[in-house]
Formats: C-alpha cells, structure tokens, sequence
C-alpha cells in the first residue's frame, strides 16, 4: 500500500504506544491511558481491535511479555512502534500543521470548540 | 465476603475459548481479568455487568475463530467408494446381513401396519362435510352414584330445539324399529331408521341413485347399498315399491327414492332403509311425539357455528325441568352434546347411542399396536447397533487407513451413516412388501376386516421417509460415532481392542431380552386366556337350548302346539326378552336408593329351559297370575341392595311393590366383554311373548333344529324364521379372543426371532473374534465343558440381571394389560412368567451351542497361525 491512512483512534493509540513502551504498551493499560490523556473511554475489545489493526498494518510489532503471577498467571502483548509507524505517525502531524498554518487567524477566532 | 469473588466468572473463559482464535485468547483474557481486579470497589452485580459488556465486545472479526469457509463436505466419487466398500463388506457377511435386514423388514412391516390401523381407525366418519357443526344430543344421569351419559332424548326435545334457537340450523330425530321387508318373494327381517327428512343433509352419505331431498316424502325410501344388492340385485330399484311389514295387521307400501353409495369401511353410523319420522305413526299408531316421558333413539343438531354449541348448552335448563317433571325415576343431571367428528371415540361410554362402540376399542387396539411396532423396532435396531458394533473389529484397518489418506472424521461418520441409511432403505422397501402381501392381510384376516390400505397415499410415504430416517439414524449415529472415534495410531499398532466389552451392547442386549420376556408373557397369557374364556361358565346352562323369536303371541301358540309333540323337547318356554338377546332396563327403589337393573320377562318355565340356577327362594308358580306382583333377582343385585336374605323383601318398581321370591346365580346374558349386570325376573304377560325357547335331550340339538325350522316355515311362509342355538349366541366372542391368541403368538415369535438373531449374531463375531484364545485354550487342554463355560460366563450375568428385572415387570405390566382389556380374564399366573423365562433361556443356550459346536470341529493350526 502506497499510502497508509491512519485512523483518528489509531493515531492516538499510536502516540500513546510510543509514550507507553517499553513495559506498559499492553491493551488495558493504553486503555486506562486514552481515558487519562484524551478522556475517551472505549471497551477492552476496541483497543485490541485497534492494535491488531495498526499491527497488520505494519505500523506496530508485538512480543509476548513473560509470565506474571498477576492476571492469572497469563502474558501481556506488548506492543512497540515500527520505524513505519514512526513514519506514519510524523506525517500525520505534518498534514495538519500544514493545514493550521494556512488557516487565517480570523477565521479561526471565530471557530468555537465546544 | 467469599474469597473466590475476586476471581472473573468461569464461564467467560469457556465462552471466549469456544469463541475466539486460540493465538488471542491469552492476551484477551488476561485483560478482562485484570480489568476485573480494578472493579473490586463496585457491588458484585454492577461488576459482573460491566464485566460481561468488556466480553461481548470482544466478538469482533479479529479475535473471532474463521468460520470455515465452504469446503465440499465430499466428493461424489467418494460416495461411489462407500458404496462399494459397503456392499463388500455386507455380502461378505451374509449372517450380520440378514439379521439386520429381516428384523429391520419385519419392524418396519409392522411399522405399516399400524400406520395403516390408525388411518383407518381415525378415518371413521371423517368422509361426513358437516362432521364438526353436527353433534348428537345426550344427557348425564345419575345412576346409583356415577353419572351416566346416555345417547336417548326425550321425544320432544327436537322440535323445541328447532323452535328455540336460532343457531341451530337443522335438528333430526332418529327412531330404529325392527320390521319385516317383503319385495316379491324375497321377505327378511330387517330395522328401519325414521328419521327427519334433514339427515341425508346432515350425513353426507353421497347416494348412488335417486335424490336426498326424496325423504320428504312420507312413502319414499332410501336403502343402502348392500340392501339394494339384497333384494334388487344390481339392476336400478329407483321406482320399485316395496312392502314394510310394521305388525300383524300394519304394513305400508314405500317406493324406492334412493340407493346410497357403498359407505366406506371406517363409519360407525349408518343405516339400512330410511324412512320419514312420521311414518312412525303407521308403526306404532300409540306413538306419542309430545310425551316428555318417553325417549327416541337420537336427537342430532346441526349449529351454524361450532362456538354457539356452548350457548346452546347452557340453554337446556328448561328441557332438564320440563323432563324431570315428567319422569321423575329417570331424573337427568344436564344435557351435553357430542360432536359427530369424535363422537366415534366415545361412543364406548354412552349408552344407547346410534354410534357404534366398536370404534372406542379399536382405538386402544391403534395404541397397543403403535406401542408394538415401536418396540419390534427398538429391538431391530439394537440388533444392528450391537452387531455393528462388534463387527467393528473386522474394519479398524480400513478406517484407519481413510483417515490416513485424509479422511477426517465427519466423513468417516458420513460414510457409515450412508451405509446404514442404504441397508434400511433396502430393509424398508422390504418391510413396504412384506406388509403388503403378508402383515396387512394377515391381520386383516384373523381380525376379518378390511381397512383400505392404499399404497398410493402421499402421507404414507412421507410417514416411510420418516421412518427411514428415523431407523437409520438411530440405529447407526452410535456405532458411526462409535468407529469414527478410533485413533489411527492406536488402529495400526493393534492396540485398539474393542467390541468384545462394550457396555451399550450388554446394555442393548439386556433391554431387549426384557422386551421379549414381556412379549412372550403376553403371548402366553393370551393363550391361556382363550382357553379359559372358552370353559368359563355362562353361569347358566345353553348347551341343548334352541330359540326362536315370534311376533306375536298367536304365532307362540301355534309354534308351541306343534313343537310340543317333539318327544325330544323337554321344555318350552316363552318370554318378552331372551339372554343374549334382549332386555330392558328399569329402575328399582328400595331404602330411598336407586338401582339400574337389567330386567327380563320371562314365564314359569324359563329357568328350567335355560339352565339358570336358583340358590335360594322359588322360581314362579305355575299359576303365573299369583306372581304377578314378585321378582326374581341374580346374585349381585342381592348383593347391591344389601340385604342379608332378600327372599320375602319388597322393592319398588315404578311405584308398584314387588317381593323376592327367589335369588338365580349370576350368569352372563352377553359376552364376557360385559360386566355382568344387576338383573331381576318378571313374570311376563302372555300377549307380549316374543321369544320361544326350549330345551331338547343331549345330541337331538341339530334334529330339533331342523325340525323347528321346518314347522316355522310352513306355519309362517312369509316371515323369515330368526332363531338358533343358545350356545352360538355369542359364539364369535370366542374367535375374538381366540384371534387375541392367535395374533400375540405370532408378535411373540418374531419377537423371539429377533432377539435370538441378535444373540446369534453377537455369539458368532463374539466367537469368530476368539478363535486364537480358544485354539490356545484347547492345545493346554480344555475340553468342550470349559469352552462353554467361558462362553457361557459372559452372557450369564447379563441373563440373570435382565431375567430379574424383566420377569417381575412383565407380569405387572401383563396384569395391568389384561385389566384394561379384558371385564372377565384369566388371573395373572406366575406359570406364564416361568415359561416364558425358560423359553428365553432354552434360546441362549441354543446359540451358545451351535457355537460350540464349531469350534469343537475347527482346525486348530489354521485357528494358532498368525497370518
């Protein structure tokens, strides 16, 4: 695939990935993070459904961590970002910058975020 | 709180693995059970729900297993390799083979048979149109105790109804009188139906010949077909005038307006000649059709709206009054009605009803006949499941080897289940033959009825795949599964031993020699019984007793004067009723009870004549006018009125008083069918004697018979002579139960037949199987004596075992049969249990010897060389 399109979702649990690994990149805790950070509260099953997707897209590899006693005694995956997703993840940031910086400054002072 | 809670509920994890790819399922769950932790706070039902949210919302497409894409489940040509490794593999065991095919056939045959019953037993009346608005009208009396409901009507009540509801739409009374038929020279005795001109449109009997609405006509009438046939022979009657002979001085000339159609072979009303209603004043110039006092044969009612039939029901509080007014003895508790579509099945428990209660014992016959064809199946198909079973054995390699080459197991459970469906389609069309030409007229035959069976009939081959499938199934499923669960591994190293001790087999094996026990014991006491129903006593003495009926009482005396002079008659007497033939019934009060009787009228002489036993008192005097105001009663009515010693008491009857003279043995006026009833004894009048019976000297029955018929032909030409022996009365009640006989041993045989084939060919795979151990056994010197033994050993407990709870239970469910069947039987014997014990025993030991029998001749170097 030429271009990768990166969800609004996935773009943050990418972020939050690369803020996360190496120890705690794992399904509940970028949960719990995405509610601190970006108050947004999504079930279990979202974000594993996410990071599968942002696997498959290359974008994250995944290992499985060692064996706790915690969690009844069953491994976490434990995701780092690819130099692909890094890639991805700059060029996002760079579209939008982009884009704020042609917006006039009237025309935004008259948009209200609510 | 419990320590356990703070661990995730069980299910989830079952339910997740069930659900999602194995590779995920760590991860995932450990999440959700980490998650489950941070709830400790929340209540334990908030937790939960929230927790099984976070689980459901796992079902998404990554985490869930692939559902297999559409894979062909089996090639064709596979079908075509089963097919040949199928048919192999049955011709190179005949025996396996026939077993499975004869008792199959033959289960199934029976399978048709009552298939076939029921259908015609559920047939009954359903060709009638109107069969669910037309309903009988009938009332509930009491009776000493028990509520009776009882078929008669008061004679008015049908005009009333007609007049008093609007949603009756048509109403018929039926009236049936016994007559004399003449046609040219061709005179018989007969019954005539008078009946409202409305029922031909009530019952739709679709007539051959002539018009329905002819009926209303008062000189028409319809005949059936079969009397058609009797008096005109094939030829259109339409038009011919016959004569019906009402008394001695009162006849009417009827012209044929109608002929029915033959009615079909499953109804239980019809009728032989049909005539107006009114006609019945010609009959019976007394007839009154306004007296609330007496009764008419039927009232049936024909509503526009089955649901007003409930109306109409709670509307008869008035008859009820206006009835009890008029007849206090007869005083009737509530009307009901019957509809004409189930009437049928009732018919056995009202009294006196135009419906004939032949069909309500034929519908106990439908169910015992469905429970048997159920169990000969159920031992057919054990039979197959136990051979299949042990037969196994001898294709381990070949499964193994499939599933090598990429069989899995579906398909191996595929490929026994189409042999199986293959060998009972064969079995079915077999069964579809035998009980064509052999089951079906055979019981026709023994039961000498015809019940239409047609093979063209779309219910019945639908019925035929069901049970196709049914048997199939049910007799494969558990050994496909069975084979199919063998490891191929296990297979090639020969490590795999089994068939030898499965415990379904044993299982199967014992159930089916409890079934057979039960047979067998059925079949026996069925013998038994006929036997003893056949020497059971009347309670009164026919043998030597010949009757006639008259028609008046001039026609007694004239018959009397001449038969008198016989040398070889010992006594003659005359009577308003006979046993066996006719009664009345009347209601006789005494201590503020009342009692059903069975009354006959009889004169002085009928005790000697017929045989009947006084045991205590007097039989009437010569002087029958002295007795005039006496009874005799039988043993049970003393025994109902409680009196201590009746002779000398009074009873009331119809407000007149009556004493007992004299106590008679209780004796069967009818077959043993019916339970003997509380009878008493009048003296009759003279006028009305309608039966002359008499008793002749041991071995002149057949010489005065015929005399008899003689003399009434001269003095009577143009009546049809109606009388016989006493002791033929009833004598196809004894064919009856002889058949009963008759049909349970055959069932027994087979069912004996089936069981045996099955231990027959248990024993020989069972056998066939150890050939090396015995081989083995007889070089280190055992003799016959200990191979028996150790054949025998295995089956002795399971014997045992199935004997003790087969014999006690066949002999309480025998007696509950028998109970329910029989009014008069045979008490259940233990003799019964025995011999069929024993029979089931001699059967075991039987097979186990043919056995013997060849390993004592087999070759013991072929039976030790491997390879």
């Amino acid at each position: 695939m030429s271009k990768q399109h990166l969800g609004e979702l996935e773009e943050l649990v990418l972020l939050l990935i690369i803020m996360l690994e190496p120890e705690d990149a794992y399904g509940l805790e970028i949960r719990r993070a995405l509610k601190e950070h970006a108050s947004r509260t999504i079930t279990i099953g979202a974000v594993h459904g996410t990071v599968n997707r942002l696997e498959k897209k290359g974008l994250v590899k995944s290992h499985l961590g060692g064996a706790t006693d915690e969690r009844g005694g069953r491994r976490k995956r434990l995701f780092t970002i690819t130099a692909h997703g890094k890639s991805v993840l700059r060029q996002s940031r760079d579209v939008k910058v982009n884009l704020w910086q042609q917006i006039p400054e009237l025309a935004l002072s008259n948009l209200r975020i609510t | 709180m419990k320590p356990e809670s703070n661990e995730p509920p069980k299910q989830v994890e079952l339910f997740l693995s069930w659900l999602c790819k194995p590779d995920v399922l760590e991860e995932i769950l450990g999440d959700l059970e980490e998650y489950y932790l941070e709830l400790t706070e929340k209540p334990r039902w908030q937790r939960s729900i929230l927790y099984w949210f976070q689980v459901m919302h796992f079902l998404r497409p990554f985490a869930l297993k692939k559902i297999s894409t559409y894979r062909p489940f089996n090639h064709p040509p596979m079908f075509r390799n089963y097919y040949k490794t199928s048919s192999r593999n049955l011709v190179r065991n005949p025996l396996s083979l026939f077993i499975n095919i004869f008792g199959l056939s033959m289960a199934i045959g029976v399978c048709i048979l009552a298939y076939g019953f029921s259908q015609w037993v559920n047939n009954v009346d359903e060709f009638h149109k109107n069969k669910h608005s037309v309903y009988l009208t009938t009332f509930f009396a009491d009776r000493d105790g028990t509520l009776q409901q009882n078929g008669l009507t008061p004679r008015p009540l049908g005009e009333m109804l007609r007049a008093d509801f609007t949603s009756i739409e048509r109403v018929c009374r039926l009236e049936d009188r016994n007559v004399v038929v003449k046609y040219e020279d061709r005179v018989f005795h007969e019954q005539v139906r008078f009946s409202d001109p409305e029922f031909l449109d009530m019952f739709t009997f679709p007539l051959k010949w002539g018009t329905k609405h002819s009926l209303s006509d008062l000189n028409s009438i319809i005949l059936s077909e079969e009397m058609a046939i009797k008096y005109f022979g094939t030829e259109n009657p339409i038009g011919q005038d016959v004569r019906i002979i009402f008394g001695e001085n009162r006849s009417k000339v009827f012209t044929v307006a109608g002929v029915a159609e033959p009615f079909p072979d499953a109804h239980a009303i019809d009728f032989d000649f049909l005539v107006h209603f009114d006609n019945l004043i010609e009959a019976e110039p007394s007839y009154n059709f306004n007296d609330w006092g007496k009764f008419v044969n039927a009232t049936l009612i024909q509503v526009n709206n089955p649901e007003n039939i409930n109306t109409i029901e709670r509307g008869m509080g008035r008859y009820k009054r206006l009835q009890n007014e008029a007849e206090q003895d007869w005083a009737i508790a509530t009307f009901a009605f019957e509809p004409l579509a189930t009437l049928y099945q009732h018919s056995g428990d009202i009294r006196n009803t135009i419906s004939s209660p032949y069909y309500s014992n034929n519908y106990q016959a439908q169910i015992i006949l469905s429970i048997l064809a159920l169990i000969l199946l159920a031992l057919a198909c054990f039979n197959y499941i136990n051979i299949a079973i042990v037969s196994a054995a001898k294709r381990l390699k070949e499964i193994g080897l499939r599933k090598v080459i990429g069989a899995s197991r579906q398909m191996v459970i595929t490929q026994f289940l189409t042999e199986n469906v293959f060998v009972t389609l064969f079995a079915l069309l077999l069964g579809l033959f035998l009980a064509v030409t052999v089951i079906i007229p055979w019981f026709e035959q023994i039961n000498s009825f015809s019940m239409e069976f047609k093979l063209m009939d779309h219910v019945l081959w639908g019925f035929l795949v069901v049970v196709l499938l049914f048997t199939g199934v049910a007799s494969g499923l558990y050994p496909a599964l069975y084979i199919a669960r063998f490891n191929v591994v296990n297979i090639f190293k020969g490590s795999v031993r089994f068939g030898r001790k499965n415990p379904i087999t044993k299982v199967l094996l014992g159930f089916q020699l409890v079934l057979a026990c039960l047979l067998i014991v059925c079949a026996i006491m069925f013998t038994q019984n006929s036997t003893y129903i056949a020497n059971r006593s009347w309670g009164y003495h026919p043998e030597g007793a010949l009757y006639t009926s008259v028609h008046d009482y001039s026609a007694f005396e004239q018959l009397k004067n001449v038969m008198i002079q016989n040398t070889n008659i010992l006594s003659v007497s005359g009577s308003t009723h006979h046993l066996g033939r006719d009664h009345t019934t009347t209601v006789v009060r005494n201590a503020n009870r009342q009692y059903e009787v069975d009354q006959l009228s009889v004169d002085t002489h009928y005790f000697e004549t017929m045989g009947l036993e006084v045991t205590s008192g007097r039989v009437f005097n010569n002087h029958s006018e002295s007795d005039r105001l006496t009874v005799i009663i039988n043993k049970l009515f003393a025994k109902n009125l409680n009196l201590e010693n009746p002779i000398g008491e009074l009873i009331d009857i119809d407000n007149t008083k009556y004493e007992i003279i004299g106590v008679v043995d209780d004796f069967h006026p009818y077959s043993f069918y019916h339970a003997i009833q509380p009878t008493l004894f009048k003296i009759a009048p003279e006028q009305d004697y309608r039966f002359l019976s008499m008793k002749v000297q041991v071995g002149s029955e057949n010489e005065t018979y015929a005399t008899l018929r003689n003399t009434w032909a001269q003095l009577f030409p143009e009546i049809p002579f109606q009388g016989g022996y006493q002791e033929d009365v009833w004598g196809n009640y004894f064919e009856e139960v002889a058949t009963h006989g008759k049909f349970w041993r055959i069932i027994a045989l087979v069912t004996i037949l089936l069981a045996g084939l099955g231990l027959f060919g248990l024993v020989t795979l069972n056998v066939s199987g150890r050939v090396r151990e015995f081989s083995v056994r007889k070089v280190l010197g055992a003799n016959l004596k200990h191979i028996s033994a150790v054949i025998i050993q295995q089956y002795i407990l399971l014997f045992a075992i199935a004997l003790i709870i087969g014999a006690p239970l066949s002999y309480f469910i025998v007696a509950f049969f028998f109970d329910s069947v029989y009014t008069y039987h045979i008490p259940m014997n233990i003799l019964s249990v025995a011999l069929s014990v024993l029979i089931l025993i001699i059967v075991l030991l039987a097979v186990v010897f043919t056995q013997i029998g060849k390993i004592s001749k087999s070759d013991l170097v072929s039976g030790l060389r491997v390879e």
